[in-house]
């Protein structure tokens, strides 16, 4: 434990409560039971480090390269880390041996798989929010100087990838020489590797005129009509710019008739739910073109991959079926990565006298999102994050003997003429089973808050993070769904409110000790149930937003799934508030029906606004139990839970409690501390030099002065003293700037306690 | 058909001919205002309700204004719905209307021929022939129909088509022809309107009188719901001379009616004019200097067909164009999150025209989108147009030339649309979905399955698809009846989408459509010239609806190419094409026509450096440019050309003479007088450069004399010494393209 971490939030401060004039609080709880804080612009959400931007964004496989990164509260980067164990960082010294903290040398192995993997730098607040590396196989080059002119065009060559970012208002120019007949693929790798750029790129002839243009993202495949210089431009759709709107260009061959491999990037938060485990690609059938209008006949089960191509698309699928026959069909197409909206009709054949009707059985449209998503309205209302898909998930039961048809068409493809616009159709017998994604809780801190911001599992010592968690169910499967997560640093435990049957909405709480010491580990995050009698273990997917964005009303959220889930823990600063129960590790028990008090134990290490905090619980049957006030003030917080207005059933159950609180938090303070005690230092050092010349001045004006000496003890006083002066100008400027971040700021966030386990008897037992 | 030049009585007694009945042949000849001892029953839908049309009692600004007509009498518009009418006259208004046992004291009476007070003033005297029926009417006990009353099958206007002589008169007559064979001069009691009051005026009782401009004039009847037309050529007679060897097929459709009516073309203009106005016309800017001495210079027959060629490559062509359809297509910014959808809509449409996408295409792709703004921008149309009325009146004037608005309260006054016409193509947005996106007001567009259908609000009936009166057969559920519609809008046979568009391109070239309004195609708004529109119709259905090959075959023909001076004879022409109509140009390319003039462009915010005019996405820049504002640069509200602000007025010169902004492009430091002044070129080459830029030609001696004279004239400065000789020159050339760009030849395309 470090004890000088304690310190960064003063003992004295503890009894300095704001108090708020009356009527600010009254006004306060008029605003949808807002802490009254909540009126005040404060800022929401303590510092989280994030790194934002890597420059290049990838690189060859086989190759070391030098590395740029900014970030958000990244100061005192100690590593560069990535997600896959063949890429590795070294960091760049500068002039004087030390890390420069923003560049790394990084190497990525001959062996590494080419592909998106993350990045992430550790900080003394603990591990970052990731950004995309891509690793591939051409070579890399970076653009080294201004090329918004057409004058001023990059050349590079074929079969090359170049790294950018675009200033706001401009055009990025590059060119290629390529011969006649030559097909060449430009494609820009952008919202998938991250980056907020929507790519406008164009090839146009030596002269600029524009031949070729690609808006949506695609890329352009390009027959060059002859010999020659070529330009390609690249904008922001709306000229957009900044370090933020990074890209990566890649100008390739391709020959003739040659399907093309799209660049790679990071996968929808949705994607989670595809592919159902077990899956088996070898089972899998094309689509016998045409079955637009005559149905293409079928067995079930079946697993088949079709297009929707050309415009307007419908494929036909015919099958015989009994009747009490159930089915369940499944459809990917969104979910790989594709701005598809497919939909299903299954109708059943009726034939009579020659003629042929049609029934409808059933319709199949989008996967529901299992919870509530943000309606990105005034207030959070949801978390802006979709689970759900425009893909299908869906029971078909079978009302009679005999033909049955399947109708699939895509909603958005009346007009598109894309065959790379893809489905693939799964119909099979039940497979009960479940896909889990998580991601870090937030909730309305201040009045109309529209964040949504990413949020790596860095804890402070002695906080509690709640990540949500949500299932797609499949195949009919309801029962409960219990989570975990493994390999966690020394002193961080994980605790889960599980995902009951029938619901799809469960709790994780990530605990770091308020002694843990600092820490990075890799966690594995799984979800567990009894399916058939069997426990089955699935992963637990981890999203996060890929910018933090502090206003989603002028910025659309724009999450993703990540590859893996680091947890870390910092010992630099500590949570501002620390609920715990008054025993750990002990389950609290009570009788069906009784009233249970918890005893919370408040650790506070710094400022609130306001006196209390109103509290709210986590935990299956206990989301009902009424909110209470925690007082600032108090070293304890009685929890009663009623079990009989709750209704809760006997069992074992986690609960927890949450709510908002305005912390004065105070930006780095022993730094500030330090260079304080530095100051005094130095000064106490300047008024003693002083002292030492005065005196000498006195001896000499006295006569007393030592004639034998040979050194002049003055110059050499007047040397140091000039020596100190210059360092306590320094200093004071450093100090200023370190007491103006250091000084306490009003921060909303979320404070949640430690998990409780509490024991629900039957009565009589 | 005879040229007429004396009118026929006007007021000639009028007949009521009841022709074959199955009972017989049975002739009357009586005074159209049906006299008190006339055997038959006045009818109120066939007589009384003319009455009240032809006085303007059921206009849509007295008794028929929408929201209770006036005072609490409402009639329907024009009578359509006589049934209505009848229970307001007869059963409404405490039963003060109509007093049958006392006729003349009813209300109706009583406040039209003003016996008392009428807000409206007198609309029937007493005892004039609309009051004679109404009081008739009223005293056979006010019914509403007898079951054998004929009822009314069309109109006829005889004579249908004429030729007027200028100044001459033509008195016309209006046939009602009934369900039971019968037929009735409707002449006194029919409305009627010309289409050109310039051309040819109307009285009240069809009297047609023309004036001194030639050409072709339509004059529209009106009666009780039914239309018909009288079209008249107006010749001027002239003799034609040496007329120039036809090019394509428009030459030798326009050339053929300047034949017929007798007005010689203006000869072909030269090759500066050429290379100027279809610059302009094309990719909406100036020549540059370079291309112009290269087109001067260059000598083979051909190359003004080149030239077409070349500018319809060029990207400022898809630029120009977009600019024109976008403000159509609704593409405002209302909200900074729109800037998104505006800027993809606006880049979808111009890539299109750059790619050359078959217009059927184009239409396609917007009609039936779906999906997300970004991922297929042409749904952003539905982000600004979510009602599906708006969405179908929209559709139907900017692509079809026909305006539903009228039908959806009533039947169309000009037209025969009913409202289950306007219902029934409004079926075919009704099975639109919206799913929620990420931004405010955005919606995912799609397919919502189902039939499609619309209700009727006035009658209640469920109605299927169909586009103006015709069934496109069923549409299952699983289909999207947008896309049916936009298989009807491009079937060859479809009557009005390519001549919408070609009669809208033809206005972009000619300044005026061969039908106008542009967007206003019926058959009682006849064109100009039809055999030379349904030979471009023709042409551009042929081509696959190819846009740049019909934009090629006006701009090539000679037609395109007349001079716009006139002759002796032609200056009144305004619709024949015997010369090139000047115009004002517009907004955007006015714009970066004195910023390549001046030397000094414009920056627009959020867009890079040398983003011309003509390529703002959206109306958004017109609230920072003073310069847009004043000369009319659209916002985007309207489906309308009109919307653009054609003419020109006060505040455009004061703008252009005065303004602050123009002071500054003139004056800047790195502006095309500093670069000029500082060149060690002769006066004259630099004279001559300016007016290449400006005109496309080079200064006739006169005006290079007066620009030497005016640039070389010592200036003293107030002191009376020689002005500062540096500064004094580079405001000379300032004063030089101050003039230059005020001048009639730079403002208009010639």
């Amino acid at each position: 434990m470090n004890m000088n971490a304690i310190n960064r939030f003063p003992a004295k401060s503890f009894q300095a409560t704001t108090r708020l004039p009356g009527w600010l609080l009254l006004i306060g709880l008029t605003f949808n039971g807002l802490p009254a804080a909540a009126l005040w612009g404060q800022a929401v959400c303590l510092p989280s480090p994030r790194l934002l931007t890597t420059m290049p964004m990838g690189g060859e496989k086989g190759t070391t390269v030098s590395i740029k990164i900014t970030g958000q509260n990244i100061q005192e980067v100690t590593d560069l880390t990535f997600s896959h164990p063949q890429i590795s960082a070294k960091a760049i010294l500068d002039a004087k041996g030390q890390p420069t903290g923003d560049r790394f040398q990084v190497t990525i192995g001959k062996d590494c798989p080419t592909g998106v993997h993350e990045a992430r730098v550790t900080t003394r607040l603990g591990i970052s929010t990731s950004r995309a590396f891509s690793v591939g196989d051409v070579a890399e080059l970076q653009r080294d100087k201004p090329n918004q002119t057409l004058e001023t065009a990059m050349r590079l060559p074929v079969n090359s990838i170049c790294n950018a970012w675009l200033a706001k208002q401009s055009v990025d120019h590059y060119s290629f020489i390529a011969a006649q007949g030559q097909r060449i693929i430009v494609d820009c790798g952008a919202r998938g590797i991250d980056s907020k750029l929507k790519p406008v790129v164009i090839i146009a002839d030596a002269n600029g005129a524009d031949l070729l243009v690609e808006r949506r993202g695609g890329l352009l495949d390009f027959k060059v009509p002859q010999q020659g210089e070529y330009v390609v431009k690249v904008h922001d759709l709306t000229f957009n710019g900044g370090n933020a709107y990074f890209y990566r260009l890649a100008i390739l061959e391709s020959q003739p008739g040659a399907a093309v491999t799209r660049m790679a990037s990071t996968r929808p938060v949705n994607s989670f739910s595809w592919p159902p485990p077990g899956l088996d690609s070898r089972l899998n059938r094309p689509e016998i073109e045409p079955n637009d209008r005559t149905a293409q006949v079928i067995e079930l089960p079946c697993d088949i991959s079709g297009s929707f191509f050309p415009a307007a698309d419908v494929d036909l699928f015919q099958f015989n079926a009994k009747k009490g026959e159930v089915w369940w069909v499944e459809v990917a197409s969104e979910r790989l990565g594709l701005p598809t909206d497919p939909s299903i009709v299954v109708q059943s054949i009726h034939e009579e006298n020659d003629q042929q009707s049609l029934e409808d059985v059933a319709e199949f449209n989008d996967i529901a999102s299992p919870v509530k998503v943000s309606s990105n309205g005034y207030s959070y209302d949801g978390p802006p994050y979709n689970a759900g898909s425009s893909d299908i998930l869906g029971r078909l039961e079978i009302k009679r003997d005999g033909k049955h048809q399947l109708k699939i068409s895509d909603l958005f493809g009346g007009t598109r003429r894309a065959p790379q616009n893809i489905y693939r159709l799964v119909i099979r017998k039940a497979q009960p089973d479940f896909s889990l994604v998580a991601w870090a809780l937030h909730m309305n801190l201040r009045n109309g808050d529209r964040n949504a911001l990413s949020k790596p599992i860095s804890l402070r010592a002695g906080a509690t993070m709640a990540l949500e968690v949500v299932a797609v169910r499949r195949d009919g499967f309801d029962g409960a769904i219990d989570l975990k997560m493994e390999n966690l640093p020394a002193g961080v435990t994980a605790m889960a409110v599980r995902i009951p049957a029938g619901k799809s909405r469960g709790i994780m709480l990530v605990s770091a000790h308020h002694k843990a010491p600092a820490g990075l580990t890799g966690a594995r995050f799984t979800g567990e149930a009894v399916i058939d009698g069997s426990t089955v273990t699935r992963r637990c997917f981890w999203a996060s937003m890929k910018w933090p964005v502090a206003n989603a009303w002028s910025e659309i959220p724009n999450p993703r799934l990540l590859a893996d889930v680091p947890v870390s823990v910092s010992d630099a600063e500590f949570a501002p508030l620390t609920l715990s129960p008054n025993r750990q590790d002990v389950v609290f028990e009570a009788a069906e029906g009784s009233k249970l008090t918890l005893p919370l134990v408040h650790s506070r290490r710094c400022d609130f606004s306001g006196a209390s905090m109103s509290l709210r619980t986590f935990g299956n049957g206990f989301e009902k139990n009424p909110a209470f006030e925690a007082s600032f003030a108090a070293e304890m917080t009685e929890v009663v839970l009623d079990l009989k207005k709750l209704k809760v059933k006997p069992g074992d159950y986690t609960v927890a409690f949450y709510g908002s609180a305005v912390a004065k938090y105070r930006d780095q303070l022993p730094v500030f501390e330090n260079l304080q005690e530095q100051l005094r230092v130095e000064t106490a050092e300047e008024i003693r030099l002083k002292m030492e010349q005065k005196n000498l001045a006195d001896k000499d004006n006295a006569g007393g002065s030592d004639d034998r000496q040979t050194e002049d003890p003055s110059a050499r006083i007047a040397e140091t003293l000039k020596k100190v002066s210059a360092r306590i100008v320094v200093l004071k400027q450093k100090v200023k700037v370190a007491q103006s971040r250091a000084a306490p700021k009003d921060i909303v966030d979320i404070v949640v306690s430690q998990p409780v386990r509490i024991r629900v008897r039957a009565n009589g037992k | 058909m005879g040229i007429t030049t004396a009118s026929t009585d006007p007021f000639a007694p009028h007949l009521v001919v009841w022709s074959f009945c199955r009972f017989g042949w049975l002739l009357l000849f009586l005074p159209s205002g049906l006299s008190a001892g006339d055997p038959v029953r006045v009818s109120f839908v066939n007589d009384v309700i003319p009455v009240l049309t032809k006085s303007g009692c059921n206009s849509g600004v007295c008794h028929a204004k929408a929201g209770g007509g006036q005072n609490g009498f409402q009639l329907s518009l024009l009578g359509f719905e006589p049934q209505d009418d009848f229970e307001s006259l007869v059963k409404e208004g405490r039963g003060r209307r109509v007093f049958p046992a006392l006729p003349k004291r009813s209300l109706v009476l009583a406040k039209a021929s003003g016996m008392i007070p009428h807000g409206g003033g007198v609309q029937l005297a007493e005892g004039s022939e609309g009051y004679q029926v109404l009081e008739r009417w009223i005293r056979e006990g006010a019914n509403f129909q007898s079951q054998d009353e004929p009822r009314l099958e069309s109109l006829q206007v005889t004579p249908t088509k004429g030729v007027i002589a200028i100044d001459g008169r033509q008195q016309l007559s209006a046939w009602a022809h009934y369900s039971d064979g019968s037929r009735r001069d409707v002449t006194r009691l029919a409305l009627f309107e010309s289409n050109a009051e310039s051309m040819a005026t109307v009285t009240a009782r069809g009297l047609v009188q023309v004036s001194d401009i030639p050409g072709k004039v339509a004059v529209m009847v009106r009666y009780q719901g039914q239309v018909a037309v009288f079209t008249a050529a107006i010749p001027l007679g002239a003799a034609l001379g040496k007329m120039p060897s036809p090019h394509n097929f428009v030459d030798q459709h326009v050339f053929e009616n300047l034949r017929q009516i007798g007005i010689p073309p203006s000869a072909v203009c030269d090759d500066s004019t050429f290379l100027r106005r279809v610059t302009l016309d094309i990719v909406g800017r100036l020549p540059t200097e370079k291309e112009t001495q290269e087109f001067l210079a260059a000598e083979q027959s051909n190359k003004r067909d080149e030239l077409v060629q070349r500018l319809l490559k060029n990207p400022g062509y898809a630029d120009f164009f977009a600019s024109k359809w976008t403000p159509l297509l609704k593409n405002r910014r209302d909200e900074a999150s729109d800037i998104t959808a505006n800027f993809a809509f606006h880049a979808w449409m111009r890539d299109s025209l750059l790619a050359n996408v078959p217009y059927d295409q184009i239409v396609r792709e917007l009609l039936a989108a779906t999906g997300t703004v970004v991922g297929n921008p042409p749904v952003a149309w539905y982000k600004r147009v979510k009602d599906p009325k708006e969405q179908l009146e929209d559709i139907a004037q900017l692509f079809l030339g026909v305006r539903m608005q009228c039908a959806q309260c009533h039947h169309h006054p000009f037209e025969k649309w009913s409202q289950d016409d306007y219902y029934s193509f409004a079926a075919f947005f009704s099975q639109i979905g919206r799913k929620p996106t990420g931004t405010r007001g955005e919606d995912m567009i799609f397919h919502k399955r189902g039939i499609a259908t619309a209700v009727n609000v006035k009658s209640g009936d469920v109605l299927k698809p169909a586009v103006l009166g015709e069934s496109v057969g069923e549409i299952a559920a699983d289909e999207d009846p947008r896309l049916q519609l936009a298989d009807w809008m491009s079937s060859e046979s479809n009557p009005f989408f390519a001549k919408a568009l070609v009669n809208r391109y033809w206005k972009h070239f000619f300044k005026r459509g061969l039908i106008e309004p542009e967007d206003d195609i019926r058959d009682t708004n006849p064109p100009t010239n039809p055999e030379l529109l349904a030979a471009l119709e023709q042409h551009f259905v042929k081509s696959g609806f190819d846009l740049k090959e019909l934009v090629r075959v006006i701009t090539q023909s000679k037609t395109y190419q007349l001079d716009s001076r006139p002759n002796r004879e032609n200056l009144k022409d305004r619709q024949n094409y015997s010369r090139f109509y000047p115009r004002r140009l517009q907004a955007e390319v006015l714009l970066d026509a004195i910023d390549d003039l001046t030397g000094s462009p414009t920056r627009f915010a959020n867009l890079p450096p040398g983003t011309r005019a003509i390529a703002l996405p959206d109306n958004s820049y017109n609230r920072s440019s003073g310069f847009l504002k004043v000369f009319g640069r659209p916002e985007s509200q309207s489906v309308c050309e009109c919307e653009r602000v054609k003419s020109s007025s006060l505040s455009q010169s004061l703008h252009l003479i005065n303004s602050a902004e123009i002071k500054r492009k003139l004056s800047g430091a790195s502006s095309r007088a500093a670069r000029i002044q500082a060149s060690k070129i002769p006066d004259t080459e630099k004279v001559e450069q300016l007016y290449r830029l400006a005109f496309s030609r080079s200064p006739t001696q006169v005006e290079m004399t007066v620009a030497i004279d005016y640039l070389q004239t010592p200036v003293l400065d107030a002191a009376g010494k020689p002005a500062n000789s540096k500064k004094q020159t580079q405001e000379n050339y300032e004063d030089l393209i101050w003039a230059l760009m005020n001048t009639k030849e730079f403002l208009f395309n010639h």
